[in-house]
């Protein structure tokens, strides 16, 4: 069952576009990433979901409630199950357990029924023995980890975060990034925005790129490695990307024709498009080799660079450039340097075409 | 000089033995001053709220208009109510002019700009931030409200503390409204400036070091609410 549906959602802020024609299906329990440069429209597509802001056009549907036309007071009890966790975390005037109190109390709840409730709560985030001191004095992880506290006491059952991990030391981030983990053990719907692809990884069953329109959306895997257009593509940082035209060639192959190349792909798009070959799917040699390989061409090296264990070497093939990475062993034995010629090969199946 | 230190000498002679007149007149300046702060507060910090709560229409000009307000000369305010007051005006049937209530109601007025002003001032300082918060944790739009107001409410009662100060130390309105009749309206201001024409300066000293005294205290009480 869905928890969330976002359809055709658009907003502008003055004459900016900010959001077009967003669309988004949320399963309940799922943790869905939000990824997208700065700038992208995260924070405000999130205001929108936690009915902060009213879109332009489009609908929200939260458990089968059309938000946008409910009353008032109808908003506000869809509001009551959605929890938000703002970038910069504010807080309010008082103690650690009158910020934490806030939601209950404004629930209406029995606050000495909510005391242990609420320490317990502390005690799971960190923040055990906080009770009493000032809100305004803790540190920023601390601050993020209240927030969240803050939030979670009041049992949301979709939670948001906006960029949950900004601004904070590496021991904060983990501390935080542990408790969304946690969350979804407990069924808790997560929609978290980063611009952290690795964390976006880490953390979630699904991530949507978005920049000011959802580009793509799936498994981390498959946006990852089966980016569907250029944007995407370029902004999870695939490399060796090619463009061409492709079209139908025997056993249902397709033959992508650069201006210099022609590359064989086992996928099926057809017309103008992009192909791109990870790194870590090029083998190379120095000499010519019998190979299943369909893409076999030679080049001559155009560039070395040295990471840690591994060398980046970028490969120029009439005018392409290919990158590959070899272990700095092997790339003493093949006595490579800027202009050795040499050979490389890739199967077609590594060649991922997309618009 | 000696005129001025046997004044001195006389003052604190008239302080320490609680001398009946000082003590009639500081009492009534508390009273006026006091309930003309307390109505002014009732009044501003509901319509300073509702003023930055709401949106509308030359929003930005009646806050401008209020803030110019601030610096209202105490005597045109008093003219003002003086028209409202006196057997033509609109109230004169009330016989308020050259009373106590007649001064308390110039005094509201007076400091009435500040108060809305500074309300304002206050609960935008809180934030737009803070009002998100309060709406995000599910609070309905009257909850949000008293959350701002709570949140404010240091800069509140130090903008209410303000216009005590400026109530008390004011003379235009007193005179003007007072009329300051002995036993009846005299205030420390108006008393001050009568008596030190006349030339009775110990009376005018006594009343200077009482007003300095209460304007040491407003700060004392502004130095520990901006501590917190």
């Amino acid at each position: 069952m869905n928890i969330l549906e976002l359809n055709g959602i658009s907003k502008k802020y003055d004459q900016e576009e900010i959001l077009r024609n967003v669309n988004l299906k949320i399963k309940k329990g799922t943790n869905l990433g939000l990824i997208g440069p700065t700038g992208c429209g995260k924070t405000t597509l999130l205001r929108i979901i936690d009915l902060l802001e009213t879109p332009d056009s489009g609908k929200i549907v939260f458990n089968d409630i059309d938000v946008l036309n409910s009353s008032k007071k109808e908003k506000i009890q869809i509001r009551r199950k959605i929890g938000m966790v703002f970038q910069k975390p504010v807080v309010f005037r008082g103690t650690v357990m009158e910020n934490v109190a806030y939601g209950p109390d404004i629930r209406g709840r029995d606050k000495n029924e909510l005391k242990g409730k609420i320490s317990e709560k502390l005690e799971s985030l960190g923040l055990g023995g906080y009770e009493d001191r000032d809100a305004s004095s803790l540190s920023g992880g601390e601050t993020q980890r209240m927030a969240l506290a803050r939030v979670l006491i009041n049992e949301p059952e979709l939670l948001v975060l906006d960029e949950p991990t900004a601004n904070l030391d590496p021991l904060s981030t983990e501390k935080i990034e542990s408790i969304i983990l946690e969350l979804k053990k407990n069924e808790t719907t997560v929609i978290m925005a980063t611009h952290d692809l690795i964390q976006g990884q880490r953390l979630c069953d699904e991530i949507a790129i978005l920049n000011h329109k959802i580009f793509q959306i799936g498994s981390p895997e498959d946006v990852f490695s089966k980016p569907k257009n250029r944007f995407v593509a370029d902004f999870v940082g695939v490399k060796n990307i090619i463009q061409g035209h492709a079209e139908a060639a025997s056993e249902g192959l397709s033959a992508i024709n650069t201006s210099s190349l022609i590359i064989y792909s086992s996928e099926s798009l057809k017309g103008p498009v992009h192909a791109s070959i990870r790194p870590e799917d090029i083998t190379i040699s120095l000499n010519k080799v019998e190979t299943s390989a369909l893409n076999e061409f030679k080049g001559e090296v155009s560039e070395i660079s040295k990471q840690g264990a591994l060398v980046n070497v970028k490969i120029n093939v009439s005018g392409e450039i290919f990158m590959v990475y070899m272990t700095r062993k092997s790339f003493l034995d093949m006595e490579l340097t800027i202009g050795s010629p040499l050979w490389i090969q890739f199967k077609a199946s590594a060649v991922h075409v997309f618009k | 000089m000696n005129e001025f230190l046997n004044g001195m000498l006389q003052a604190i002679n008239l302080i320490l033995t609680l001398n009946p007149e000082l003590v009639e007149i500081t009492t009534r300046t508390l009273f006026i001053s006091l309930s003309a702060t307390f109505i002014a507060a009732l009044i501003a910090i509901p319509l300073g709220g509702l003023i930055n709560f709401k949106k509308f229409k030359g929003k930005r000009s009646l806050i401008n208009l209020i803030q110019t307000l601030y610096s209202l000369p105490t005597v045109l305010v008093g003219l003002f109510v003086f028209l409202l007051l006196s057997q033509q005006g609109v109230f004169g049937d009330l016989n308020l002019l050259f009373t106590p209530t007649g001064m308390i109601i110039g005094q509201t007025l007076l400091i009435l700009p500040i108060l809305i002003g500074f309300t304002i001032t206050a609960l935008k300082t809180v934030g737009k931030d803070l009002t998100d918060l309060s709406i995000s944790l599910g609070a309905s739009e009257f909850q949000t409200i008293y959350t701002i107001m709570r949140e404010a409410k240091y800069a509140i009662m130090a903008a209410v503390i303000l216009g005590f100060g400026r109530a008390i130390s004011e003379v235009g309105v007193a005179i003007m409204i007072g009329g300051n009749i002995r036993g009846a309206t005299r205030v420390i201001t108006t008393t001050i400036s009568l008596e030190t024409s006349k030339g009775n300066l110990e009376l005018s000293i006594a009343l200077g070091i009482i007003l300095l005294g209460i304007a040491l205290i407003i700060n004392l009480m502004l130095n520990q609410i901006q501590e917190n």
